[in-house]
């Protein structure tokens, strides 16, 4: 193989593609190159996810080599030259890669060890608006659970029919539901719990890469994106995902709105003293809601803010990462809180956009 | 059964193994500057009173005769590789804690006793370096035994023997319980490792919380099932310097920062190691020591977002004092699964019925 490409644009697309790279498995640390048919393709997987991405060079001898992706990104970063050419050398098991007057050997892995990738299918796909598409994961992608010990809860269920879109993410201590209307009804539909962190490169790479359109296919047991030339693929979890419905109460004794940036500010600043697992108090008493911290040998702080409440006051506490989350998942808007009573659970739901649920369970506090 | 190599007065000997002067002489290593502190002091040094960490001019004026030299790490590297490959050319993969200490797990190697004694000899014979050895069910009771027989010990030990025997000791004798717990425990009437052996263990899970009370407790009675593990997971990596003088213009407090940053980021990437969270650490005059930390969305190593955040954090602190050290720091790395850990729980923290 013997291409040439200009060092921006190679920096760029292996950036891209390297961040999906294995760090542990040596053959999946490294990316791919391969020339064939005029054109360039750089290609990741860390064996969940895989990703494909174009690279504009000229090719002047076609073939596929693998290079370690870190020590690659690093060289290219270094180089000052305008143009970068990489030639494989067989016989030593290397490539060259010149770029000006500097030139390198690097090392080959060996590309046997390196997974075939999903093609993507040409029926049964389904076109959804990009932009929606991954609002929709970045609204309830933090609710997600990073405990690998339970994998379904490590995804994001998402669905898709008619003219909605819907994403459903709970690590078991708050629960985010978003729907998305979208302006044309889709051509088909699919449901598949996607593993989040996919969900949070497609967003990554949406907004690096033109497109206006998302191709979503969804396999057996993986489910492959297309967006422009770049393919993202990934394996689909397993196992029953739970059902947000029957999580949601029927009623709740208060429902409050409240000025959403005013709270949300009130709430990141008194965190700050809510450190070691230290819980957020929120107070509740007619017509005042006083949040309150406190964190031994810390220190403590408080502010109280205006709000519609009546009837007996009470106290609920909350984890304040999971609070500021919800709120700030609502938005620039006014926050509408629904709240039983001290051990229920609460809901955080967006004045304006009907769409948007963020089912929260609160701290048991030892008064 | 888990065996602690642990060199004596390691960088000191090997000073003093390429210097004409006598053994036993006395030894401090150490940069000389008018704030430097001790790297480590031989034991003729120590029979003064030196010890690892103190300010430089303190020991000076405790041992004026000790010959200073100033810490050749290449060196001490160098003599550390070469002993730890004798000892693991017999005992298998170590877990190394810095150059000079070591755990084996004696799992499946006969006659251990005997084998330890002759690499301590091979280990004198061959680098001139004495090895002390701690020998016990755990880490825990061979790290303490290793210390026990100082220099040139060797020390075996059972752990109901261990907690009968450092009964009297206090609780900071145990690994993990550092000078904050120790006082903790101070508040409690708790002296002595024996009387936290005897301390009920809703005592200590209401002062220290579930967890570390639990382990307080287990620690006391020398129970610990850890691992030896000879993969070393790194978990974060630093660059600071202390100042000849203290430095109170942020402007120079900045240039300093950019320095580290760099250096830091170039070696972390010679190691293909990216970090999520920035931290600065910074030691004011009257050794407050403050440090501030930003998790940022993606791993990097980056010298350039690492020096903006490491800026930021600088001047959102803003020093109120004249500083005497600054670091950065780079931590979360991606090696260790890829993101963000589980977030920690609160054990009152209520959860859905999934």
């Amino acid at each position: 193989m013997k291409i040439s490409a200009a060092r921006e644009e190679l920096l760029a697309q292996l950036q891209t593609v390297s961040r999906v790279a294995s760090t542990r498995a040596q053959a999946l640390s490294g990316v791919q190159l391969i020339a064939a048919g005029g054109r360039v393709e750089l290609r990741a997987t860390d064996q969940e996810i895989a990703l494909r991405v174009p690279l504009t060079a000229e090719v002047e001898r076609e073939g596929t080599i693998l290079l370690p992706a870190r020590l690659l990104v690093d060289v290219v970063r270094s180089l000052s030259a305008p143009s970068v050419s990489l030639e494989q050398r067989p016989a030593e098991q290397d490539v060259e890669l010149v770029a000006g007057n500097a030139q390198f050997h690097i090392r080959t892995l060996r590309s046997e060890d390196f997974p075939p990738f999903p093609e993507p299918e040409q029926e049964g796909n389904v076109t959804v608006p990009a932009r929606a598409f991954v609002d929709t994961v970045l609204r309830v992608a933090n609710s997600a659970s990073r405990d690998e010990t339970r994998p379904v809860l490590t995804g994001i269920m998402v669905s898709a029919s008619e003219r909605e879109l819907r994403m459903v993410a709970t690590d078991s201590y708050r629960l985010s539901v978003k729907e998305t209307q979208l302006e044309h009804p889709l051509a088909g539909g699919f449901e598949a719990n996607v593993p989040a962190r996919a969900l949070q490169e497609l967003a990554r790479l949406v907004q690096q890469v033109d497109g206006e359109t998302l191709t979503v296919g969804v396999r057996q047991n993986q489910v492959v994106f297309q967006i422009g030339d770049v393919i993202l693929s990934s394996r689909l979890i397993e196992g029953q995902f739970p059902n947000y419905r029957q999580l949601l109460p029927e009623s709740y004794e208060h429902e409050l709105t409240i000025a959403g940036g005013e709270v949300t500010d009130v709430v990141r600043r008194i965190s700050l003293l809510a450190q070691k697992n230290a819980p957020l108090r929120l107070s509740f008493a007619p017509g005042e809601l006083t949040v309150s911290s406190q964190t031994p040998d810390i220190g403590e702080a408080r502010e109280s803010l205006p709000v519609a409440f009546q009837g007996e006051p009470f106290e609920i506490g909350f984890n304040p990462d999971f609070l500021r989350d919800g709120l700030e998942a609502v938005g620039s808007g006014d926050v509408l809180l629904k709240l039983i009573s001290p051990l229920r659970p609460g809901l955080i739901q967006s004045a304006e956009d009907g769409g948007f649920l963020y089912l929260i369970m609160p701290i048991r506090l030892n008064v | 059964m888990i065996a602690h190599l642990d060199c004596d007065a390691f960088y000191a000997s090997v000073e003093l193994l390429r210097r004409p002067e006598p053994r036993d002489k006395a030894v401090i290593v150490a940069h000389d500057g008018p704030r430097s502190v001790v790297t480590t002091a031989s034991y003729a040094a120590r029979r003064y009173g030196v010890g690892s960490a103190m300010p430089l001019s303190r020991a000076k004026r405790l041992c004026p005769h000790a010959i200073l030299v100033p810490p050749d790490f290449a060196s001490y590297k160098r003599v550390s590789r070469e002993l730890w490959a004798i000892v693991s050319g017999r005992l298998g993969a170590l877990q190394h804690l810095g150059l000079d200490e070591a755990y084996a797990d004696l799992t499946g190697v006969e006659k251990p006793v005997r084998v330890l004694r002759e690499l301590v000899a091979e280990v004198r014979g061959r680098t001139g370096i004495t090895v002390s050895v701690g020998i016990g069910p755990s880490r825990l009771v061979a790290k303490i035994c290793s210390d026990l027989g100082k220099p040139a010990g060797f020390v075996a030990m059972g752990r109901e023997e261990a907690a009968r025997r450092f009964a009297g000791h206090p609780p900071k004798l145990l690994p993990g319980i550092g000078p904050k717990s120790a006082e903790r425990l101070r508040e409690l009437g708790i002296e002595t490792i024996g009387q936290l052996q005897r301390t009920p263990l809703e005592t200590l899970t209401a002062r220290f919380g579930a967890n570390h009370g639990a382990d307080l407790l287990r620690r006391a009675h020398f129970h610990d099932d850890s691992p030896v593990e000879t993969e070393r997971v790194l978990k974060s990596r630093s660059n600071e310097r202390t100042f000849d003088e203290d430095v109170a213009s942020l402007a120079e407090l900045e240039e300093v920062l950019r320095r580290l940053a760099r250096e830091l980021c170039e070696g972390l990437r010679r190691r293909g190691t990216r970090g999520r969270t920035i931290a600065i650490k910074v030691r004011l005059d009257d050794w407050t020591t403050v440090t501030r930390a930003r998790t940022i969305d993606a791993h990097t190593n980056d010298t350039a977002l690492v020096t903006e955040v490491a800026l930021e954090l600088l001047r959102a602190y803003a020093p109120p004092r004249p500083v005497r050290l600054l670091g950065v720091r780079l931590a979360g790395f991606d090696e260790e699964g890829g993101g963000a850990a589980a977030p920690p729980r609160n054990a009152a923290q209520l959860a859905l019925p999934l």
